[in-house]
């Protein structure tokens, strides 16, 4: 991270953060069948406990959840340090809100994610590496 | 990213951090997986027993502003009398609400919440709480230049509390309120009778007024009735003179299960109003006795218009309807069940639980300097805390509120970039700001989602996200019920050798601790046959704390 001012870096994540917030929440509640391929395919998920990993699980896992309205009302994201993840841009983004999955009360929850930029000759994609998902009254 | 952990990675620790310190700091709760519960004992509901047994009505009612931190610093608690200003923009009306105020707040040195937004002839007005705020507006005076090269006055004046923080009712009312809907509730029926509150005899004689029109009374019976009986099934609110329903739509989500509820004799005058509460999965309504009642052609444009916002609806005005119309597409409803820590591997477990244990030990300390052995050279830190409709400076985690970075509210890059600590030195100068905290190790909760194979040496954190709200009446009753195990500590002496030996193998079979073993054989009298049974029931229902099995 020393080669490039930091400052860039933090503008970086902040952007890649609020571009896949909007995307993500968008797909989980209207487009849930495309979710997992915002994942990579050695993603894990952990969700409430649950570990789910690979791209087919997670897609049986979403197709299982009720159907969700999220609402994002906190989001906070990191540059991951070069040395944890050498030479691939990464950024920790964390999430609060509240979730209503259809036949369930309104929930607050958090969820955080290491988001990785995947560049490949033509374009750079950006995938979920991974996932961890809590209400935050999980264990009532 | 744990440079060097053999088997670890800091991104995994950094993720599990957020939500896995949230609500960690204030009341120690957080997270907890029963901390408060001696695990050991048989455990009743809890709910079920508070509310009609007078005598054992735990305060699980929290007064929404009362600061939970052990020793924290109070703030202003009874919403009266303190710093209010009020922020007046001449001519603001000519700017949209949501441009203006990210304008100021992009200007503002520290982040505000503006109370009661409104616009008053020509001005926009709004209230903040706190002088350092009122004092940081007042120096983004004609600092904006809107589309027409205009600059913005902005002015500052002391000002009365705003008139929705003016009519809160106090802890010692709200109180009351509770005792008298806990005598007007037939927990046989889930019945809860709220018919004309407000000439209820035992408020009268207090002089407590419950107007249920005013938000604060409604919002404080909505609250008793989530903390107390959220399977309420029949609600009766005729006869309050309600004529409209703004503040009643929570009751959705704190009365899930409601079937009945008792409208009558209100005010209410446009069916509009029941779209506020039309999540509700309601089967009888009343409504008679309110003016939208005559507003109708005929029966059947009524019973339409009302079945549109419940299509459950069974009965109305005491009237059988004809039936639902129900397709057989059943979505899922069911979640999957939820679960305690997920570490991935027995080794990954002790070595995070080791390291969070000291981490913890350290933060808690009074003197966290020592946590610059914890962070790499290069760390981030920062910390967020729940967006907050209401006034901050009001609320417990008002100590936080400076430090909060929410990109979604901040648009500023300079302020998004002052608010992300960095480097080690910062990061542990940061934290040694923060509120004195004290932790129940008990109550931690960790999530490993990921996990890299790293350098060599020894592990350190390179991501911080700090999440801090309040705990839930839940968590601060669960809180330090247990005492903390002392990990290093060897079994107690005092034991018999037949108890020694029974501790020993009871921790063989069980896999817990010295410590937890005998804390077990000790709860149940060292009976080993009803002991294994009590650990077993908890070990399948997931109460049993990681720490328990740390050897």
């Amino acid at each position: 991270m020393a080669s490039v001012d930091f400052k860039t870096y933090v503008d970086q994540a902040c952007r890649a953060a609020e571009e896949f917030v909007n995307v993500y929440y968008t797909t989980m509640d209207k487009r849930r069948r495309l979710l997992s391929r915002l994942y990579m395919g050695t993603a894990t998920l952990v969700w409430n406990g649950n570990a789910v990993s690979g791209q087919e699980s997670l897609s049986e896992f979403f197709e299982m959840l009720p159907s969700s309205e999220f609402q994002i009302n906190v989001v906070d994201c990191q540059p991951v340090h070069d040395e944890a993840t050498p030479s691939q841009t990464t950024v920790l983004v964390v999430i609060c809100g509240t979730v209503k999955f259809e036949g369930n009360k309104q929930r607050d929850f958090n969820q955080n994610f290491i988001l990785t930029a995947q560049a490949s000759p033509s374009n750079t994609v950006w995938k979920i590496a991974s996932d961890c998902f809590r209400f935050q009254d999980w264990a009532s | 990213m744990a440079d060097e952990g053999k088997s670890y990675n800091g991104q995994s620790r950094a993720a599990g951090r957020g939500a896995g310190r949230s609500g960690l700091r204030v009341g120690g709760a957080g997270l907890g997986r029963n901390p408060g519960v001696n695990p050991y004992a048989t455990r009743t509901n809890r709910r079920g027993e508070t509310w009609h047994d007078r005598d054992r009505i735990h305060v699980t009612l929290r007064p929404r502003d009362r600061p939970l931190d052990r020793g924290g610093a109070g703030t202003s608690q009874d919403g009266t009398a303190k710093n209010w200003f009020k922020i007046t923009i001449p001519y603001g009306r000519k700017y949209d609400k949501s441009w203006l105020l990210s304008m100021i707040q992009s200007k503002c040195s520290v982040p505000f919440t503006p109370i009661e937004f409104h616009y008053e002839n020509t001005r926009a007005q709004f209230f903040v709480e706190d002088a350092s705020t009122a004092s940081a507006l007042k120096a983004v005076n004609y600092k904006i230049v809107d589309r027409e090269n205009r600059r913005i006055s902005i002015f500052i004046n002391p000002s009365a509390p705003p008139h929705t923080v003016q009519n809160e009712l106090k802890p010692e009312q709200i109180e009351q309120l509770k005792a008298t809907m806990s005598k007007r509730y037939d927990v046989s029926q889930q019945a809860l009778d709220l018919k004309a509150l407000r000439s209820d005899p035992d408020l009268v004689a207090q002089n407590i007024d419950v107007v249920l029109n005013r938000r604060s009374c409604m919002a404080a019976t909505l609250q008793i009735i989530e903390e107390n009986i959220p399977e309420l099934l029949f609600l009766n609110l005729s006869n309050n003179r309600l004529y409209r329903l703004d503040d009643m739509s929570s009751i959705v989500q704190k009365a899930p299960n409601l079937k009945i509820l008792n409208l009558s004799g209100n005010e209410l005058k446009s069916e509009r109003e029941l779209d506020k509460v039309k999540g509700l999965k309601l089967e009888e309504l009343w409504l008679d006795g309110n003016p939208l009642c005559d507003t109708f052609r005929d029966q059947s444009t009524y019973i339409s218009a009302i079945r549109e916002r419940f299509p459950k609806l069974l009965r109305l005005d005491g009237h059988e309807l004809p039936p639902p119309i129900a397709f057989d597409v059943e979505a899922p409803t069911t979640l999957p069940p939820c679960k305690g820590s997920y570490f991935g591997t027995e080794n990954l477990k002790n070595l995070v639980l080791h390291f969070l244990q000291q981490y913890y030990a350290i933060y808690d300390s009074g003197d966290r300097q020592g946590l610059l052995d914890a962070y790499h050279d290069g760390a981030c830190c920062s910390l967020s805390i729940p967006f907050t409709p209401q006034n901050p400076a009001r609320s417990n985690l008002a100590e936080y509120f400076k430090d909060s970075r929410n990109v979604k509210k901040l648009k500023d890059p300079t302020l998004r970039f002052r608010l992300l600590k960095h480097t080690r030195l910062n990061v542990v100068a940061f934290l040694n700001e923060l509120p004195k905290t004290q932790h129940d190790v008990n109550s931690f909760v960790v999530d490993i989602s990921a996990q890299t194979w790293g350098f060599q040496g020894r592990l350190c954190i390179v991501n911080d996200e700090l999440f801090v709200r309040n705990a839930s009446p839940d968590e601060i009753q669960r809180a330090f019920a247990m005492p903390a195990p002392t990990p290093s500590s060897s079994p107690v002496p005092t034991l018999s050798p037949e108890q020694q030996e029974m501790l020993q193998a009871f921790s063989t079979q069980s896999g817990m601790n010295l410590e937890w073993s005998q804390k077990c054989l000790q709860d149940n009298n060292w009976d080993y046959t009803r002991s294994a049974q009590a650990f077993t029931l908890l070990k399948a229902k997931d109460k049993i704390p990681e720490v328990a099995f740390m050897k």
